[in-house]
């Protein structure tokens, strides 16, 4: 007698969970992105030491050709006349007075420039500051 | 007569929703810019307790423009970057509080600064001063 086999199963991959899985990493990478403020591209000055900075900072750009922008750390940046400074960053810490004030100032500009907003900065009272860096190679 | 219809199973076609996704993912990654949030952290001094850093007992370094790049000029020596960090060993051995000031001239170039600072922090110095111009006339002469 002949003994009937069950019926093969079809073979195939199973794909139902893949958008599942897409929309995870989706999700991932929104969370854990943070939208800039500054879009503006600078030669950063090189460092060893680089310490972690809170994300929502202020930010003052300068640029190589001594433009300067500011960002209060929720809008974006804006160009900003470089002796204008000491109001916004007074009005900022007016709400705030841990807030962190970021330098992201071009390795190249003489430091006249920084200099400037280093002293409105302290007129404005501010405590808290960071001088943005890449990291240096080592060699 | 009645007319048998073939029935079909009702069913919502998923396949290309993990191509759909993976469209997203990847125009998120290209258009997301990593932005650079790590750098050199220092406090300013409050105001009404500045802790005036005396001339006298710091440790002064004049950062000078050179063609591209830069002197540094420690307690009135010419030194080479390097060797700051050396020089400063047995200084803060003595006293770990020891101040060190910054002293840049407006036309030296900012990554100068900051190659002098990140050294100063790797050094472990605690007490760094950057004086701004202004605060450098109010001083008169630091030297």
């Amino acid at each position: 007698m002949k003994i009937k086999r069950p019926k093969r199963a079809e073979s195939y991959v199973p794909t139902a969970s893949m958008a599942d899985i897409a929309f995870l990493l989706i999700v991932f990478f929104m969370v854990t992105t943070t939208i800039s403020v500054d879009r503006t591209t600078v030669q950063l000055p090189t460092s060893m030491e680089r310490g972690e900075t809170p994300k929502d900072s202020a930010v003052i750009v300068v640029e190589e050709n001594g433009v300067v922008h500011f960002s209060d750390g929720e809008e974006g940046s804006r160009v900003v006349n470089p002796s204008d400074i000491l109001p916004s960053a007074a009005f900022i810490m007016s709400k705030n007075s841990l807030k962190f004030f970021l330098i992201k100032a071009d390795g190249n500009v003489q430091y006249m420039a920084v200099d400037q907003i280093m002293e409105q900065l302290r007129q404005a009272g501010v405590r808290n500051i960071a001088m943005l860096t890449e990291q240096e190679s080592v060699g | 007569m009645k007319l048998k219809r073939p029935k079909e199973n009702p069913e919502i076609p998923t396949a290309s929703m993990a191509d759909i996704a993976f469209l997203l993912i990847v125009f998120f990654m290209i258009t997301s810019v990593f932005s650079v949030t790590r750098g050199l952290e220092f406090q300013l001094p409050r105001q009404d307790t500045a802790t005036e850093s005396t001339p006298e007992e710091a440790v002064h370094i004049r950062v000078e423009p050179a063609g591209n790049d830069c002197v540094f000029i420690v307690d009135d020596g010419q030194m080479a970057l390097r060797d700051i960090a050396v020089y400063l060993m047995p200084k803060l051995a003595r006293n770990p509080n020891k101040f060190v000031i910054i002293d840049t001239a407006p036309t030296a170039p900012y990554r100068c600064m900051v190659n002098v600072f990140d050294e100063l922090k790797q050094a472990e110095v605690k007490n760094i001063s950057i004086p701004t111009e202004a605060e450098k006339a109010a001083w008169g002469r630091i030297m």
